[in-house]
């Protein structure tokens, strides 16, 4: 009776283990399908209404989080707010400038870059992954509001990411922090373009990566979406939404790995309310 | 554990509030930079509580929805709490829990265990990018919450499981014979 039910349990455990290997096989890099769609449309609103619940809560645990890093921030944020002056008054003069340069060879602004081409949806963050290796969150805007897969996200702050899945009452959005997310960057003022990648496991650093060796760019230094055009191709993000600021410039690490260190914007931690910007000029 | 109708079904609603409340909750609260994940936790409480076979078709189940709510590739999820829920079942089996710190100590290696799990998938997969050492920071400390979860998680489902548990009898001790008007 014993080696009977040894046995069983084995055999349930054989078979669980096959099963998960099976679903891994089929499902792997396929994006979403029928199943995953009807259980996310299904528990899409049960999950707005929880989090919506247990946003008392949440708060209550983030003020003491917050609690902890905030000497920290407060000496961080009074330096940039120094530089921020200086950049300011720095930006009035090139705006000054500009208006004078535009005035004098009329030049037209390109109605691809302009935000009117985008329609912004907003979503409310309803739910996100547990682990580091998949960043992502579920927002409650989906098909039915317009979304579509690869419509870029962004926060007040910045981008956020883009789009992965969409149900028609909610979304999953790949984060700026995702292992597979790579965004087209600029830097401004040099201009130097790149790739925005991330530093699995921490949502502060990202890297901007494959900048060109000899042009130098430096901390503090703004980088911006470059939605790239050419040849029928084009990137999912509209140019000059801001994505970082690079904190670590050395000159070692531009000639050597042709790379930077980024801060995003955006607040990726404690999303709450974002923007996915639809419609738009699609590749 | 006696499993009737009633009470799989009521440990399927344990794994759906428990995905839920982790998906809604837990991963959108930080201390320390980390958010705490308890559906390992849940998962061992499940199996100390009915044993191997529950605690691997436990895991397999919570993995499954999970993976679903989060469209992601079904089975990574699946696999590692299948795997911790048969081994905490297989430790209920083969020994008694006498302290409080056991339950505690299980959700803590365990859950240790499944995000090394996590972390070798995706690294047998491929990553397209690099990994921070803030990575192990993230193992840890999520280990550390388990800890402290765990026991009053292991206590709330054997309240919410309890028609389903087969109590040991207690030893009764023996009364000193009273003498009446001594």
């Amino acid at each position: 009776m014993y080696r009977k039910q040894v046995r069983r349990r084995r055999a349930v455990l054989a078979l669980l283990i096959v099963g998960s290997f099976v679903l891994l096989t089929i499902t792997y890099g396929q994006g979403s399908n029928g199943l995953q769609r009807g259980v996310s449309t299904i528990f899409s609103p049960v999950q707005g209404v929880t989090d919506r619940a247990l946003k008392p809560a949440r708060d209550l645990v983030d003020w003491f989080d917050e609690t902890f890093d905030a000497k920290g921030e407060n000496s961080r944020l009074k330096e940039q707010l120094n530089k921020a002056r200086a950049q300011a008054v720095a930006g009035q003069e090139a705006t000054q400038e500009n208006a004078q340069l535009r005035k004098l060879v009329e030049l037209d602004r390109d109605p691809v870059l302009a935000a009117s081409a985008y329609e912004p949806v907003t979503g409310r963050v309803i739910s996100r992954s547990p682990t580091l290796w998949r960043s992502s969150v579920t927002i409650d805007a989906g098909s039915g509001d317009g979304v579509h897969v690869d419509d870029p996200v962004i926060s007040g702050d910045g981008v956020v990411g883009r789009i992965a899945a969409t149900e028609p009452g909610s979304s999953q959005v790949m984060l700026l922090t995702d292992h597979a997310s790579a965004i087209s960057g600029k830097v401004l003022p040099a201009g130097v373009q790149g790739v925005v990648k991330p530093e699995v496991g921490d949502p502060e650093h990202l890297i901007l990566d494959f900048i060109d060796s000899t042009k130098r760019v430096h901390g503090g230094q703004s980088v911006v979406t470059s939605g790239w055009r050419a040849q029928g191709l084009a990137s999912h993000f509209p140019p000059g939404l801001p994505i970082g600021e690079i904190t670590k410039a050395s000159v070692i690490e531009q000639e050597a790995n042709e790379q930077v260190d980024l801060r995003p914007f955006a607040d990726l931690r404690n999303l709450d309310l974002v923007q996915v910007l639809t419609g738009g000029s699609r590749p | 554990m006696i499993l009737t109708p009633k009470i799989v079904i009521r440990i399927t609603l344990i794994g759906m509030l428990g995905v839920l409340l982790q998906l809604s909750f837990f991963s959108r609260v930080e201390l320390f930079h980390v958010s705490p994940d308890i559906l390992p936790a849940l998962v061992v409480c499940l199996a100390l509580l009915g044993g191997s076979l529950t605690g691997a078709v436990a895991g397999f189940s919570i993995g499954f929805f999970l993976d679903c709510l989060l469209v992601e590739a079904l089975g990574i999820s699946s696999l590692v709490l299948l795997g911790i829920g048969y081994f905490a079942g297989l430790f209920r089996e083969r020994f008694e829990i006498h302290s409080s710190l056991v339950p505690a100590l299980l959700c803590m290696g365990l859950t240790l265990t499944a995000e090394l799990g996590y972390a070798v998938i995706q690294l047998l997969f491929g990553i397209d990018a690099p990994v921070s050492p803030l990575i192990i920071r993230d193992l840890l400390l999520k280990s550390v919450y388990a800890f402290f979860i765990g026991w009053p998680l292991y206590l709330l489902v054997r309240r919410l499981l309890r028609p389903a548990l087969v109590e040991e009898p207690k030893v009764r001790r023996r009364r000193q014979p009273r003498t009446l008007g001594a």
